[in-house]
């Protein structure tokens, strides 16, 4: 697979923290600035921007167009990397279920 | 919902904050049937195995509390045990399985049956460990009979 572990390793550790969560789920709405990322939590800007460098070095985020505002918003090749990560996992349960539906044809056959 | 990180096409998805993986299809069979299939070790023993492969054992306590093991030819050191913790006849199975805990929900269609199975671990490390394994267990056998092919190796009958 195209994805190196580590790089994996150091997305699974940026992910493990509830308030980085739900910083991206935020961004899955649409890109936003340091902030108004801010608002609904009871941190400072600082701690929030320390949140936001962790998911950057992830590669889960990174920094919008407008240089002046600094928007940040997540990064879709990583998303995609997760998303090819489980695909192998995906297709044998996929695989396990076409087998079972093949099963299942088999008994309706002989029943009736 | 907005696009959630590592969501797919229809049929599956990643809940990534909920740490679940869940599938979903129908079938045209009925829900005592599909009940029966995941209950049942002689049914259990001819579809579960992706490699096509009929289970090495299998063997089921169903019960709430009750155990159950599923050995694949391939992987008998690796069996997918667990523990049943919810049983609903027809309906719904929840179990503890490698830590992680599974659901079968069925749900009555036209002439068939909705089936939702859902895998949800209780930390990152176990997501990422669960599906390294399951790809593990799932693949290998097929690697195996490749690498054996490109061996020239002469493939005993089976």
């Amino acid at each position: 697979m195209a994805i190196e572990s580590s790089h994996l390793d150091r997305t699974f550790a940026a992910l493990s923290d509830p308030t980085r969560r739900a910083i991206l789920s935020r961004l899955a709405l649409g890109e936003a600035t340091v902030s108004e990322l801010v608002k609904p939590f009871p941190f400072t800007q600082p701690t929030i921007s320390r949140h936001l460098k962790v998911l950057e070095e992830a590669g889960l985020i990174e920094g919008g167009r407008d240089a002046q505002r600094r928007p940040r918003r997540l990064n879709a090749k990583s998303m995609k990397d997760m998303a090819d990560w489980i695909e192998p996992f995906r297709q044998i349960w996929e695989t396990r279920f076409d087998n079972l539906d093949r099963h299942l044809a088999a008994i309706n056959q002989k029943e009736t | 919902m907005p696009a959630q990180p590592g969501a797919t096409a229809s049929g599956y998805a990643l809940d990534r904050p909920a740490r679940t993986i869940r599938f979903e299809r129908d079938f045209a069979a009925s829900p005592a049937q599909l009940y029966a299939a995941w209950t049942e070790p002689d049914q259990l023993r001819v579809w579960w195995d992706a490699s096509g492969k009929p289970l090495l054992r299998c063997e089921i306590d169903l019960r709430v509390g009750g155990a159950f093991s599923y050995v694949v030819q391939d992987h008998p050191e690796m069996p997918f045990a667990g523990v049943y913790r919810e049983i609903v006849p027809n309906q719904r199975l929840v179990f503890d399985a490698l830590g992680a805990i599974g659901r079968v929900v069925l749900q009555a269609r036209d002439h068939g049956t909705h089936m939702i199975v859902e895998i949800e671990c209780t930390s990152d490390e176990q997501l990422e460990q669960f599906v390294q394994m399951g790809v593990h267990i799932g693949t290998s056998g097929t690697m195996d009979n490749l690498v054996r092919h490109l061996d020239g190796a002469a493939v005993p009958a089976e």
